[in-house]
């Protein structure tokens, strides 16, 4: 097998800072399974097609199985365990527990990041801005519905924190 | 009604105070978290990696398989082939066609002919790369017809039957004669992959008595247990199976690829000495696992100038691919179901399940009952269109109630919410008016809207021996854990069966946890399959429960220094009947008993009756209950393109009683969509037996952005077997909303098309058929 190089690489992981030796042809997605141990991070296809395997990355989501380890250099990505904990969840979380919105789980913690990073950017989401915003995630249990709901009671029960 | 049903009856005029309630799963909390345990998530640190070596030709003699190149690759520890088996080199579910890997020969594209296993994954992705495998091409037979034909190239020795069967009731000859208006066309539909989110894994190691531990993503770990004691050799007390947290299943991961995830990483382990896994990539999924059947289904329906049906002569024939997998049992359930949810006197089918030289298909949620709905549901419309009446009009001159027969010659028993389901579902939404305003629509973009109606034969019926073993496990901290080889997958339905534990006993579901499935820890108790987890498993969990709550009570009284049945007990205290301040908490009970060493583990086993029919003509009862419902799809077609947009479907579903109706509307949602996409935009493209498309760039499955508008409505007409009335809900929502849309397609444009999914092409080519 070809020798690849090796980088030394800081990623910010739900806000802890990592250094890790990364050869060239690493995924991010496998780097943050198999290094760092997030096993919420899933992969349903490694060909950027099912979304499973999203993060955040700087704002923004993304499919971790299209992203070289390298290619994540200094930036800031948020999993699925960095959003909320057993005693403190994110109301995102919350609300998917209360409306069924996660059937075989598969999909959840990505569908949760897509909740939570769209309402970081619009707290106030129109249901058809929440099906754009999870659109790059497929979920084969719920056909959307109670996912949707459950983002929009998100939104409001944020909106109520902040009044 | 029947002695059960009264008794539910009765039971439910008591007050339900956790059945029936909408609660949340028990599994809700860590899957928000991200937190379970997937098979890929626990792999042991040395586990080998393993990569499947497969036929690329359909078929083919196997004349040299060349692994030495590929032993050579550094980092490659074994290739294994067929003459590694220690066993038996069989992977089959019914019929012993299948070798878990192919020696001689191969009989479709993605056969398991060789593995590689190395230590990591791109190693043995090199390696097999590097294994040759020197075919003697055959010639190969891909249509379902033309395997019939007595000339055809033959896939198995045996011939390429894999199933026959038939139902005649009457004379339909004689019911032609009646008939004033005889139509007669045929429908096909296609394969289509099930794409649970989380593709096919198992993993294995040996332990150090020489077993064999083995965990996977699988819907039926005693299947599996069978399946690799079978391939090492040894007996099934060797091999312990586990099921991990499964991401998704939908049938196929209750049929034959679990065996061979699990068997092949057992083969490797039992050879190598090290833990081995073996992870399908997507593409292989969709090559390698089973499929729904595509069927063309030639449908000949006679009826009286009233409308009234006098005969249906069908020939129901479905492509099981290369290998039969449960293909046999699926077209015995089509062909019960061929005719839909309608009273006709005279009736004729003839179902093969036929081999072909494509991939395999096999068990996937609906089994084999959408196909027949779809043709069925069409074939009403065209009747209608024929008849000069409306659709809906026709269907309730001819549905099931009380009374009646089927066409399996089975009375319906009193609790038939067909008529019900169709009222509700034709008034929420706004059906008359809409048939008849929306047919009005002139111009480039019109709209159409379609009904569409089932019955869905409970549990396994014919399939085999319906029986389920849950076991209720009070802790000495008075919690409660409910445990069953009965599996989770993302139904909910183990959840649901601890809401029926926590109502028998009396306790609130917080102090319940699901246990796991493990054959070393869980009774045998048959498939987790035909959505007969509530309604099986739900009986078994009532014994159960209800052999605790005696002790409980019985306890109890000792405590009081009363008569146990003078107690009962609620919100996990037993109280006395006559006075409501005389009580104990179930927690103390829970201490008492473990002081007097009295256990509180119990396990309780239920096994359906029988279904009594005569197997020459299937007259009788074929299945225990059934679930029935309406559909109502609204769709919008672009005139020019033929694009179909889906606007609304309104589902309602006589589900004898929702046991918890948050979950119920997940399945209903969740199916509706998976059978959206079967309708629209789904399917797995054989050329010449090879898949066109085996990724999810080119394999559609519904977005959020394809979804419509969804009403559920639930109607509750007790079934005689379900706890509480309960009947099968995990499937049944998958038969009919491709029937329903293509049915509002036709509407919307005048034309109709005959197979689904219903593209823009076939669309477009429908309307330009009429036009000339």
């Amino acid at each position: 097998m070809t020798r690849l190089a090796k980088h030394l690489v800081r990623l910010n992981v739900n806000g802890r800072d990592h250094a890790l030796i990364i050869e060239s042809n690493e995924r991010l997605l496998d780097v943050l399974r198999d290094r760092l141990n997030l096993k919420g991070v899933k992969e349903g296809c490694g060909t950027g097609d099912c979304g499973t395997c999203s993060v955040i990355i700087d704002g923004r989501l993304v499919n971790s199985c299209l992203v070289l380890a390298v290619q994540a250099r200094g930036k800031r990505i948020v999993t699925v365990e960095g959003i909320g904990t057993r005693e403190n969840l994110h109301p995102v979380q919350k609300a998917f527990m209360k409306y069924n919105a996660a059937q075989c789980g598969f999909c959840t913690p990505a569908m949760v990041l897509a909740g939570k990073n769209l309402l970081d950017h619009n707290s106030t989401p129109s249901r058809d801005e929440i099906r754009e915003a999870i659109s790059g995630v497929l979920c084969r249990c719920t056909g959307y519905y109670k996912l949707i709901d459950a983002i929009q009671d998100a939104a409001e029960k944020l909106r109520e924190d902040k009044l | 009604m029947t002695e059960t049903a009264l008794i539910q009856r009765l039971r439910e005029a008591e007050g339900l105070v956790v059945v029936g309630k909408r609660i949340q799963r028990l599994d809700a909390l860590g899957k928000v978290l991200g937190v379970p345990l997937y098979s890929s998530d626990i792999v042991p640190k040395d586990a080998l990696r393993l990569k499947v070596v497969r036929s690329t030709v359909p078929h083919a003699l196997i004349r040299r398989i060349d692994t030495d190149q590929a032993k050579g690759v550094p980092g490659v520890l074994a290739v294994l082939t067929a003459k590694d088996i220690p066993g038996i080199n069989e992977a089959y579910a019914l019929l012993p066609d299948r070798p878990l890997l192919a020696g001689t020969k191969v009989r479709s594209q993605g056969e398991a002919i060789a593995v590689v296993a190395a230590v990591d994954s791109e190693t043995a992705e090199e390696a097999a790369g590097v294994v040759s495998v020197e075919y003697e091409r055959l010639p190969a037979v891909f249509s379902p017809l033309e395997a019939m034909k007595s000339d055809a190239v033959r896939v198995h020795e045996t011939g390429n039957v894999a199933k026959y069967l038939k139902v005649r009731k009457g004379n339909v000859e004689e019911g032609f004669r009646q008939a004033h208006v005889i139509i007669e066309n045929t429908y096909k539909t296609q394969f289509q992959d099930p794409t649970a989110l989380e593709p096919e894994v198992g993993m294995a190691w040996l332990e150090r008595d020489g077993s064999i531990t083995c965990v996977g993503s699988m819907q039926t770990p005693f299947y599996v247990q069978a399946g690799v004691a079978k391939v090492l050799g040894i007996s099934t007390d060797k091999v312990r199976v586990i099921q991990a947290t499964t991401g998704g299943a939908f049938g196929p991961k209750s049929d034959e690829m679990p065996i061979d995830t699990c068997a092949i990483s057992a083969l490797v382990a039992y050879r190598t000495g090290k833990p081995a896994i073996l992870a399908y990539t997507r593409e292989e999924s969709i090559i390698a696992h089973t499929k729904r059947h595509p069927f063309v289904i030639t449908l000949k329906t006679g009826a009286k100038n009233d409308g009234r049906l006098t005969a249906s002569d069908a020939l129901v024939v479905s492509d099981t691919g290369a290998y039969a997998s449960l293909g046999p049992l699926v077209i015995i359930r089509a062909c019960f179901h061929t005719t839909g949810p309608y009273v006709i006197p005279h009736v004729k089918t003839d179902a093969y399940c036929m081999y072909t030289n494509n991939t395999m298909a096999g068990s996937f949620r609906g089994f084999g009952s959408p196909q027949v709905h779809f043709a069925a549901e069409s074939q009403m419309d065209e009747l209608a269109k024929k008849l000069d009446m409306d659709p809906l009009d026709l269907r309730l001159k001819n549905i099931l109630r009380s009374g009646l027969l089927t066409a399996t010659s089975q009375l319906v028993d009193e609790a038939c919410g067909l008529e019900e389901c169709t009222k509700r579902a034709v008034d929420a939404s706004n059906w008359h008016a809409k048939r008849l305003d929306l047919a009005r629509d002139r111009g480039s973009f019109r709209r159409g809207i379609g009904i569409a109606l089932m019955y869905h034969g409970n549990s396994l019926g014919p399939e085999g021996n319906d029986y389920a073993a849950v076991h209720i496990v009070v802790r000495p901290d008075a919690k409660v854990v409910v445990r069953t080889a009965l599996t989770e997958y993302g139904t909910g339905a183990i959840s649901g069966l601890a809401q029926i534990a926590a109502e028998a006993l009396g306790l609130p579901i917080d102090v319940f946890e699901l246990g796991r499935a493990d054959t070393a820890s869980c009774q045998e108790t048959g498939p987790t399959v035909a959505s007969r987890v509530i309604v099986i498993g739900g009986r078994a969990t009532q014994i159960a429960a209800q052999k605790l709550k005696e002790k409980i009570l019985a306890v109890g009284g000792d405590i009081l220094g009363c008569d146990p049945s003078k107690l009962t007990i609620q919100n996990a205290v037993v109280r006395h009947s006559d006075d409501p301040e005389w009580t104990v908490s179930f927690q103390r009970i829970v201490e008492e008993c473990f002081k007097r060493g009295i256990s509180l583990t119990e396990t309780g086993f239920y096994a359906a009756p029988k279904c009594e029919f005569d197997h020459e003509n299937s007259q009788g009862t074929t299945y225990l209950q059934y679930t029935y419902g309406a559909v109502v799809a609204e769709v919008e077609v672009d005139m020019e393109l033929g694009v179909v947009k889906p606007l609304k479907i309104t589902a309602a579903y006589d589900v004898g009683k929702a046991i918890n109706p948050l979950s119920l509307e997940g399945q209903i949602e969740g199916a509706t969509i998976q059978g959206l996409g079967y309708g629209l935009m789904e399917q797995v493209t054989h050329t010449d037996g090879i898949v066109a498309n085996p990724t999810l760039g080119d394999y559609y499955i519904p977005t959020s952005l394809d979804i419509p508008e969804l009403q559920t409505i639930i109607v509750e007409f007790p079934g005689a077997v379900g706890p509480f009335g309960a009947k099968a809900m995990g499937e049944p929502p998958i038969d009919l909303p491709a029937a329903a849309i293509a049915n509002a397609v036709a509407h919307a444009t005048g034309s109709r098309v005959f197979s689904i999914p219903l593209t823009a092409e076939k669309v477009l080519f429908a309307m330009k058929e009429r036009q000339r």
